[in-house]
This record gives C-alpha cells, structure tokens and sequence, in this order.
C-alpha cells in the first residue's frame, strides 16, 4: 500500500462511526425506494402463490427459469465475503482490512436472497417443510441422493458459518459503539451484542483464534455449496449441456469472479456514498482489480475448457445444443453479451494502472461483469431445457413473466436494503482492524529509498 | 522509520542469522563452490540408475514401438517427471508474484528443476513414434474427421506436434527463467570465482553489474516470462491429459480431468521442492538458509493442494458415479474399482488422506521431518495416481471404434467393449522407472554445480527487508514490501 493515509484512532473513530450515529441525507428515501421495490416483488409472489407457478413463464419443458437463474447468481454473489475474507485473512493480505465487512454482510444477504428464489420457484412452498428438517418419528427418511436435500445443507450451513464469521469480528466494533452509542436502549443493546467485551488481552487472543479458526473452516463449506448447486445439473444426464465434471470448479471460479467484482462494486458505492476515500485507497481498487484479473482469466479458461469437452464429445446432440446457444436467436445475442461483459470489456480495462485506481471505472466494468454472469447462468439453464431431449417430448420456449421479473428485481431490492440496514446499526468499514492496520505499519529506510513495511508477530 | 541498527540476531535458528549482505554473499559463494563428498555420492547414484533406465529403454525399443502396453510404464514416468520435476519452478513463481519473503532461500531450490526440464523433453522424443496418429479413430483435441470435407484436413499428427511445440516451449521457459533468476548470482560469481566457473558466470552473467534499469528490467522480465510458465504448464497438461491419456480410453470424456493433472502436478512440484529443501538442508550445507519458516510456510501450500486434489478427483468420480452413464461406469470401473483399484487405493490414501490427516496439526507443519514425510507420501501417492491412470490407458490396444466411424451416432457409442488385463511391471518397466527418477536427480545435481542452490540475491534482499526490533513490551518482526 503506497498510498497510505496515517490516521488517529479518534478520527478513525468518528470518520467509521459516522453512519451509525448519525444519519446521512440519502439514507432514508434510499431506505423507502427499496422497501417499495420489495413489497412489490413480494406483492407478485402472492400473486403467484394464489394463481400458481402458471402465472410465470416456466412451462413444459422448461422447468428451471428465472428463479433458478437468480439462485445461482446469488450464491454465486455469496462467495466474495469469504472469498475476500477468509482467505485473504489466511494469507495475511493488507489490503484486506477496509473490505472484509462489506463482503461478508454482503455475503449473508445473498444467501437470504438465494434461498427466497427457491421458495419462489417452488410454488408450493410449504412443502419445503417436507425437505429438511426431518421428522424421523413418521418413519420416512429424506432422500439423501437427491441433490435438492443437498442444497438447504449446504447453503444453511454457510449461511450460519457466515453469519458467526461476521459476528466474530464484530464484537469489538460492537464494543466500540456500545461505548459512544446515546438514548436508553441503544448502549445496552450494544452492551448485550458485545458479549461483555473489554478489550483484555486474553479477548483479543480468542477473538483472533476465533477468527482464523472460522477462516479456515468456513472455507470446506464455501466450495461445498457451490459444488453442490453445480451438481444440481452435472449428475443429470437427461439435459444436454449439464453432464459435465468440470462445472462445480468452474460454478466456484464463475461465483469468485462475480462475487469479487462484487465487492469491488460496493467499495466504490461506498466511497462516494460514506465518503470513506481515507480508508477505500486508489491502491485498495489496484489490488482488487489485480485479483479480478487473476481471477477472470481462470474463469475464462475453465469456461474455454468446458465449451472444448463439449465439443470433444462429438454427439450430435451436444453440439447441437452448442449451436443453438451460440448461433440462433435471442441465445445468440444474450451469448455476445455474456462474453463481452464478463470478460471481453472489463478484463482488457483492468489490464490498465489508471482503470484499476479509479473507483468510478471500476463500478461500471464491475457492474458488467455482474451483468454478464448473471447471463451465464440463464444460458447454462434454459436452453438446455428447451432443446427437445430423449426424456422430454418437445421443443420448449421461455419467456419471463412480469411476476418473475419483479420477484428477481425483489432479491437485488433485498440485499442492498440489508447492507444499508446493516450499514445503519454496526460500521460497515471495521474499526479495530482499521486501527491495527495503522498501529503495524512501517517504514523503512533503504539506501536513498523508502520501502513501506509491516509489522508481524514473531512466528 | 525504523533503522537496520536493530537487525538483530536470529531467534532461535528460525531466520538467517547474517547482519550484512557482504556475509551473505561469502557464505554463499564459498559453499557454492566446493565439491562435497554427498553431492559426488549424490551423482554416481543417479547415474547408475539412469544407466538401468537406458538399458530398460533399449529393452523396449527392442520390442518395437506398434504395442503401445510395452510403453506404459515409459509414459507413465513421462508424465510423473512432468508433474514432479516441471511444476517444482512454480514454487518461486506463485511466491514470488505474491511477494512472500519467505520464498527468497528456496526459489533457487525449485527454479533449478527447470533443468529436469530438458531431461523430460528428452523422455517426450520416442512418445511421438508409440502414440497412433488421428486416423486410428481415437477422439482428439483438434477435431480431425475422415468424414468430414473440412475436418478431414486436419494433420492426423497434430497432437504430436501441438504437444511438441508447448513442451519445447514449456522447457525453454523454465531454462530462461532459471537464466534470468542466476544473472545477478552469475554476476558474483564471475566477481568471486576463478577457472572455468568464472568464464562461464561471465558469459552468462551478460554483462551485469546492478545498475537500477537492469534490476527493473530484470524483476519485469521474471514475471513476465514466470507468468507464461505458469500458462505453458498448464497447457502442456491440458494437452498431455487429453490427447496423450484420456483420448486412448473410449468413453473417458473427463472435462475436470486435464485441470486435475494441472492441480496434481502444483502438488507435486511443491512436495518435490520440500524434500529438495529437506536434503539440501541436511546434506548441502544450507541450515543457515533454509529454516523452519520455509518448510512451514510450503506445508500450509501442500495441505492446501492435497485438499484441492481430493476436492477435483471427488467432482469428477461424484458426477461419473452418480450419472450412471455406461460409459463413464466402464471408465470407472477399468481405472478405480477393477484391476487398478490397488493403485487408486495408493494413490488416494498417500495423495489425500495422509497429508490431510497428518498436515492439519500444526506440529507436524512446523517441523523439518513432518513436511518432508509427507512430501514422500504424496509424491509416492502421485506415482501410484499416475500408474492408475497412464498404464491401463495405453494398454488399450484396440481403441475399438475405427469401424464404427462413419456409421451414424458411432462416436456416442465409445465406451470400453472389454476391460483389458493388468498390465504388471516387467524388468525393463522397473529400470525404465528407476533410471528416470535417478535421470531427473541427475540433471539437478548438475545443474547445481552451475548455479548457486540459494538465491544469493535475494538473500541479500532478506537482511534488508526483514529485521526484528522491540515493541512494547515484546519482539517484533519488520517485513519491507517493496513492490
């Protein structure tokens, strides 16, 4: 980090605190906007829950529409807060400090989002009581081989490993509000979150064992669900274009990409919206948009990998499918804008110092890249459906219905009004690592030069 | 700022207990340059086995090169060179980008492999007679049809000569990665050294006497040419694991599987370099230098690996299994439950479960014997993963569908009619085995007369950025990140 700003503990303080405290401007409408987004979605799935699945655009033989899209999408999304984390924790990276938070929030509300589509999707969805969990008294055991038991264990399980994750770190910057929080109840909410916490030495040593003890065994959990919900499609045979071993490392480095670029989205809202430029330093956005090329060019290469085994297979039906995403309308255009978004525009910008450091360039090529994974999933599930297969009688079309539309715009909806919520009660930037990032570092003279330097614990 | 007046000394022999560059470079040098008994020890085994290994190679060119069962155990060690020997220089790479101190006393260590590189390119050569061209009905890579008007064009030895070019390319990074990395060591050496190492250090050293372009040019260059290693390895096992393995089996359409190959072989390379570590510390003179923080900091990667290892195998077998293809039932059973399920069984219990098992304490992390034992166990683990694979493949004479090709549908219909018999070592296999182990050593050994086992640079880089000073109440480590 050559771009480092030295800040004191009481500015650090205030500057993290601020929305907390207080409240900016923009918060409220921002507040209502997506309140009303949400009732509306939520309004559309009464619909759909009085009418049934027919009022979308799901049909024989496409089973899987929008629904499934956007559950893909969000676990996908899920994936940066520990992806960022956790790893980043692990491998001791500095730049880490500021960004932690915000992915892993964003982490838990994607999960939330990503659940609700498959209730949405369901249709009736008190029978999702009949999945998990499971009544042994009634004598009947839940069918373990079927990937949809898979999936509630997996994502619940992520979802409580992240949500401890998250509370883990929190507790001291709950401490921390606790201790300049006002009114009645607030400071004794606080003061119970905290979990009594004082800042002794021995507190501070568990909540650091806690944290890499969580880093490392949330980790398994974060590649087993997206494993699992690529397995969801790679053990059907009966679907042209599923069948394929690669898809659930290739579903976590797609999740990766998307979840990064992700984040990298939020820091910039952040800046610009929490007026946080001490703490999200140009250098924060090169070091990110560095890992995001890492990462898209994996991505792309596990994307040219599996396009070549489909090829490889040389059965007719395959490549036909291949065809029909690639060659005919509307998939065609929806496949241009695929590529072009997720790798073809954003990758070459980040290959540029000055797109790397500019927050602003960085929230649009990120935007894209969004935009572009959340078409790889459409283009994974629906044409694979509606190509007529061995076990389905006919060719299907699918076009999505304004209930599905305004359910999916729901989700996006949810998950900003959870960060902005979360963002109202506890700093979404944290403190004390903040302020251990300042306390460890250094400088160091060499010859003529400065180097900048870090301070580590004797191993 | 802080001042190297408090560089103090080491704490109980974890770091490099020098205080000037000047003692670094002495040290170095002079270890560098005499001829220890263990290294000539270390040289007259390694040839004896290469010996064993021509005599079982011309044992089998004796056989002729039309039953490609004769060569399996060849292009098995083909390909265990390619996973051991060739992805050890990705140890300095990755660490190197990543700017991990730690890295600076051992990415000679695994750079020199590179030199087992040419030993490898050699190995590739007689390949090219035994594996069938295009037109013997075997899928491929590049799509060649002898039905199709256009596809029919395609070389029917492409995959011969893809494969050639990206491992000639693959070696010749390696080498001039190797090259880049030893300039400023030759440099010194030229300086430090007299005879025939001093005219060789000052040819190759080309003229370098630090100046700051030369040191910028010189960091650009490594990674540049390290990232394109990085690319080149995994191309050359995408290649090797389709065109040359799974292309023989019919049925086997294992999309994960060339990414598995690229995965085992980081595996491998970092094991290959702990148990490098391991024998240069205790044979070579180099305790000073490559201490506990390396051995420690390369078995957090290698547990990392093992796990990743598990992680492709299980989505691969998961969704074989699961789909209940025949097809893909038969590849199962002909590499894993039949006749080779002893070898999976080795490969699986030493690659995965022993290094997960043992690895996950911190104790036999941070240890000198624990890493090196289970570096043992996964490069034992990757030979017998590699015999599961590349035996049974090329004992697939009949690849079984030449006559089906053209007939509508045929190619969906390739699977594996009959399981072929176990193909059991015979006593060229196990010379052939040997003298390629003992080959690969060879060039290293070699290679480390040439050039200096310890970057002597980049140890001098370590004494200026990493110094303990007090603070507070404690001690402290200072780690300068300079780029």
């Amino acid at each position: 980090m050559q771009d480092h700003v030295q800040l004191s503990q009481t500015k650090i303080n205030d500057d993290l605190l601020a929305g907390v405290l207080g409240m900016p401007k923009w918060w409220l409408p921002s507040v209502v906007v997506l309140v009303l987004i949400i009732f509306t979605g939520l309004g559309a799935y009464g619909y759909e829950l009085n009418k049934g699945l027919g009022v979308s655009g799901l049909n024989r033989p496409v089973f899987w529409g929008f629904y499934i899209t956007n559950f893909v999408f969000w676990i996908g999304i899920s994936h940066a807060g520990i992806m960022i984390s956790a790893i980043l924790r692990l491998t001791q990276a500095e730049w880490r400090r500021p960004v932690t938070r915000a992915a892993e929030v964003m982490t838990i509300f994607a999960l939330m989002a990503a659940l609700s589509n498959i209730m949405f999707h369901v249709g009736r969805p008190w029978r999702l009581f009949w999945v998990y969990p499971y009544d042994f008294s009634r004598g009947i055991f839940m069918n373990i081989r079927s990937p949809f038991v898979w999936d509630p264990s997996a994502v619940m399980t992520y979802l409580i490993g992240s949500s401890l994750f998250v509370y883990v770190a929190l507790i001291p910057d709950i401490a921390i509000v606790r201790d300049k929080a006002t009114g009645k109840f607030a400071p004794k909410i606080y003061g119970v979150l905290c979990l009594g916490w004082r800042g002794t030495p021995r507190q501070w040593r568990l909540q650091a064992i806690a944290g890499i003890l969580l880093s490392a065994l949330v980790l398994p959990v974060f590649v087993s669900v997206h494993s699992i919900v690529s397995w969801d499609f790679a053990v059907a045979i009966g679907v042209e274009g599923w069948h394929s071993t690669i898809f659930a490392p290739y579903f976590i480095i797609g999740a990766i990409h998307s979840g990064v670029s992700a984040v990298a989205m939020i820091m910039a809202l952040a800046i610009w919206l929490w007026k946080l430029e001490n703490y999200l330093r140009p250098d924060h956005f090169d070091a990110i948009g560095r890992l995001l090329i890492v990462v898209a060019v994996t991505w792309f290469f596990f994307f040219f990998v599996e396009w070549i085994f489909a090829l490889y297979t040389l059965e007719g039906p395959e490549l036909a499918l291949r065809e029909f995403q690639v060659f005919q309308a509307p998939n065609m255009w929806l496949f241009l804008g695929f590529l072009l978004t997720a790798f073809f525009i954003p990758v070459p910008m980040w290959m540029f110092k000055r797109v790397r450091r500019s927050p602003m360039l960085m929230f649009f090529s990120t935007i894209l890249v969004n935009v572009g994974m959340w078409l790889e999933r459409f283009l994974i599930i629906i044409p694979g459906l509606a190509r007529r297969q061995p076990l389905s009688f006919d060719w299907g079309t699918y076009n999505p219905s304004i209930v599905e539309i305004l359910i999916v715009l729901e989700t996006f909806a949810f998950v900003a009004l959870g960060m902005l919520l979360f963002a109202k009660f506890f700093p979404i930037i944290p403190i004390f690592d903040m302020k251990e990032g300042m306390e460890v570092r250094e400088e160091i003279k060499i010859g003529r030069r400065i180097v900048p330097a870090s301070i580590r614990e004797t191993p | 700022m802080a001042s190297h007046t408090d560089n103090g000394e080491y704490v109980e022999g974890m770091y490099v207990p020098f205080t000037s560059p000047t003692e670094v470079v002495n040290d170095l040098v002079n270890n560098h340059v005499k001829v220890s008994d263990m290294w000539l020890r270390g040289v007259v085994a390694a040839s004896i086995l290469l010996v064993l290994g021509i005599i079982g190679f011309v044992m089998n060119v004796m056989e002729g090169v039309s039953d490609r069962a004769v060569w399996a155990y060849y292009a098995l060690m083909f390909s265990f060179i390619l996973t051991t020997a060739s992805a050890a220089p990705m140890v300095a790479i990755a660490t190197r980008m990543a700017n991990a101190h730690w890295r600076r006393p051992i990415s000679r260590v695994a750079e020199l492999w590179s030199a087992a590189g040419l030993f490898s390119l050699l190995l590739f050569i007689p390949m090219l007679w035994i594996l069938p061209p295009l037109n013997d009905g075997r899928r491929s890579l590049w799509f060649y049809d002898v039905n199709d008007a256009f596809f029919s064009r395609v070389p029917i030895y492409s995959p011969h000569i893809w494969m050639s070019a990206a491992i000639l390319a693959l070696v010749a990074l390696g080498v001039i990665l190797l090259w880049l990395s030893a300039m400023p060591d030759l440099a010194l050496m030229r300086e430090h050294s007299t005879g025939w190492r001093q005219k060789w250090a000052a040819r190759l050293s080309k003229g370098w006497v630090g100046s700051s372009k030369q040191w910028n040019m010189l960091y650009h260059r490594m990674g540049v040419v390290g990232a394109f290693y990085f690319m080149m390895l995994v191309f050359v096992h995408f290649l090797v694991s389709t065109d040359f393995l799974m292309a023989l089996v019919p049925g086997w359409i294992d999309s994960l599987y060339p990414l598995t190959h690229a995965a085992n072989s980081l595996q491998a390379g970092v094991a290959t370099v702990i148990l490098t570590m391991f024998f240069l510390r205790k044979f070579g003179g180099y305790e000073d230098y490559i201490t506990l923080d390396q051995f420690w900091a390369l078995s957090k990667l290698l547990f990392a690996l093992s796990l990743l290892w598990f992680w492709f195998w299980f989505s691969s077998f998961n969704v074989f299994w699961y789909g209940k293809k025949p097809s893909e039932q038969a590849v199962l059973g002909y590499l894993m439950t039949g006749a080779y399920q002893p070898a999976f069984m080795a490969g699986f219990v030493l690659s995965f479960l022993t290094p997960m098992w043992f690895m996950m304490w911190n104790r036999v992390r941070k240890s000198f014997w624990g890493p090196a034992v289970m570096s043992v166990s996964v490069l034992v683990g990757t030979f017998f993963d590699k015999l599961r694979y590349y035996v049974p493949a090329w004992s697939v004479n009949d690849i079984g569908i030449v006559q089906k090709l053209g007939e509508p549908g045929a190619a969906h219909e390739m699977a594996l009619d009959n399981l072929p018999k176990v193909n059991m070592p015979g006593v060229a296999d196990v010379f052939i085995v040997l003298g390629v182990f003992g080959g690969a050593v060879l060039f290293y050994l070699l290679a480390s007369r040439l050039i200096p086992p310890i970057n002597i640079w980049e140890q001098k880089e370590l004494v200026l950025y990493k110094f303990h000073k007090a603070y507070h109440r404690t001690e402290v480590m200072v780690l300068g990140k300079p780029r």
